[in-house]
């Protein structure tokens, strides 16, 4: 999955599992970028009567860095804080939830949003926790129940739970539909694609790609900042050759160092550390040896020349010769270091490569979101394979909600993108089958702030 | 590297909290600790930001303590051996 349950450690910590980073030009805001890191992965929408929250003891953030030197000169901190009317019933709500301060809301969640300035210079984290508020006691939505006890959801709580900042900044957090699809089921039972059963190693008769997050929730974290707020001399870039209009984007959660379990309650010391961090969609889930994911999810963008390694000779682009016997010959040749996928995953897209693009930030191998904010939204029927289906606007330019991060990452592993930097390769006619052969519905999504759709309520889901 | 004395941790982690921590640590043994310790059981609730003193390193005498959002690790032969004979480990150091 883009990063959901993706290492050891974090997969035992659901609360604090960065599952999804996006970043985009907000398509009708174009003068500013949303950004978007998803927690809790999935969700079972019936998963009462303790509904899914994010945590209060975890601090999460959203990095940016404006002058390419792979650290946040900018840090968003978001942390929850969660309160109860009546602690004598075992109910989430006494009656339908009507309003965010509806008082049969018996179990609700606040959070606060603060900002770290900084050129830290090697010491980020150092001002964790500590940042310039710039909003608090916020309310989260409910998570959404059923027809009784969340009537009208996004009218009632999931609209009226975006939040307006100084600045113009736009907040929201709470349970949304999960964007990311993926077959799982087939993915993950040895690099199986449905529609090519046939073909793989082990083969089995031809189906049909299944996406089980169609069904599934997640918490999701959104900003919505005036790109003048975010671009180092703080102007709206218009010309993408310019290094100011790339910003680098990731997300990350911390827990405190030391936790004493004290009867029933758990008691936190010591400074923040990070557990999960996210950029690019399935890095550390594909990229990274199971060995070093717990490793990687806990050192930052700057430290990752140790996992360079990974990108030049991945090991998924030697599986799928073995998996897939004799369809991809040319890339089972190819020896040489993967300089494609090191310049769209570990440094961004210099100019020249892709004409009229770029998104280049740094030689510091360093796994980051690369937006060019001065590539506009496509707002007419944008393609979900992004940068690859001719789409500037897309994937690996930042990611937006509804990009094909699936099909586009492995379409690229399998030698699809090698001609960039290397035309002499030409890649096997079967990259042009590799594909998540899925395309996801309408609901998943909404053309404004937060973008991520309404979530599935539990009553109905599943339908039967 | 910061230096802290026995007398000063104890002053500090007293004020703060009125007990330290020992995570990472097997059950406080029943030997006697000596300067005085006395093993008893405790009387109160774990405080809500608790004072944590760990030993990272007995043979070279390094303890890290942490604090609020801060932690700080300092060379105390002194104050690890006492922590260690109370987790009632003997010959580390």
């Amino acid at each position: 999955m883009s990063s959901h349950r993706e290492a050891p450690s974090i997969s035992q910590d659901p609360a604090a599992d960065n599952a999804d980073t996006y970043a985009f030009v907000s398509p009708d805001d174009p003068t500013t970028v949303t950004i978007i890191t998803n927690y809790v992965p999935l969700q079972g929408p019936p998963g009462g009567p303790n509904f899914f929250e994010f945590g209060d003891d975890v601090l999460y953030s959203i990095y940016i860095d404006n002058d390419g030197d792979a650290l946040p000169e900018i840090t968003y901190q978001f942390k929850f804080h969660t309160t109860y009317r009546n602690k004598e019933t075992f109910l989430y709500n006494t009656g339908p939830i009507d309003s965010l301060d509806s008082p049969n809301w018996n179990k609700r969640q606040f959070y606060s949003v603060s900002v770290i300035h900084s050129n830290f210079k090697g010491k980020n984290h150092s001002h964790d926790g500590k940042g310039t508020v710039l909003g608090k006691d916020l309310a989260c939505p409910p998570c959404n129940i059923g027809p009784r006890s969340t009537p009208n959801y996004e009218e009632n709580l999931g609209a009226p739970a975006v939040h307006s900042l100084p600045g113009g900044i736009s907040v929201f957090a709470g349970q949304r539909n999960d964007g990311f699809f993926v077959d799982l089921g087939a993915i993950f039972d040895l690099g199986d694609i449905r529609e090519l059963n046939s073909l793989h190693l082990i083969p089995t008769a031809t189906g049909t790609s299944v996406d089980p997050l169609k069904t599934m929730n997640i918490h999701a974290i959104a900003i919505k900042v005036p790109i003048s707020m975010l671009t180092k001399d703080g102007s709206v870039p218009t010309d993408p050759a310019k290094a100011v209009s790339v910003l680098g984007i990731w997300g990350g959660a911390s827990r405190r160092k030391v936790y004493v379990q004290d009867k029933h309650k758990k008691l936190h010391s010591g400074p923040w550390t990070q557990v999960s961090r996210l950029g690019n969609p399935l890095f550390n889930e594909v990229i990274v040896p199971i060995g070093d994911k717990d490793e990687w999810n806990a050192v930052d963008p700057i430290d990752d020349k140790g996992f360079e390694k990974y990108v030049k000779q991945p090991e998924l682009a030697k599986l799928l010769p073995v998996l897939y016997p004799g369809a991809f010959p040319n890339l089972a040749a190819y020896t040489k270091d993967r300089a494609d996928l090191h310049a769209i995953l570990l440094t961004g897209i210099p100019s020249g490569v892709v004409p009229g693009f770029q998104n280049f930030t740094t030689t510091k191998p360093s796994d980051m979101l690369r937006l060019n904010v001065a590539i506009p939204p496509t707002t007419s029927d944008p393609n979900a394979l992004g940068l690859i289906g001719g789409d500037a606007a897309g994937y690996p330019n930042g990611r937006r909600v509804f990009d094909d991060v699936v099909s586009i990452e492995l379409k690229a592993v399998a030698g699809a993108t090698i001609p960039l930097v290397d035309p002499s390769f030409t890649p096997d006619a079967a990259v042009g089958a590799v594909s998540s052969y899925l395309e996801p519905g309408n609901d998943r999504y909404q053309e404004t702030f937060p973008y991520l759709g309404t979530p599935h309520d539990g009553y109905d889901t599943p339908s039967s | 590297m910061e230096r802290l004395s026995r007398r000063s941790f104890m002053k500090v982690a007293g004020a703060a909290t009125g007990a330290a921590a020992i995570a990472a640590a097997p059950p406080i043994a029943r030997a006697a600790m000596g300067d005085g310790a006395e093993k008893i059981d405790a009387t109160t609730d774990v405080p809500h930001e608790p004072v944590v003193a760990y030993v990272r390193d007995a043979a070279r005498g390094e303890v890290t303590v942490s604090s609020g959002t801060v932690e700080h690790t300092y060379r105390d032969r002194a104050l690890v051996q006492k922590l260690m004979r109370a987790a009632g480990r003997k010959g580390t150091i």
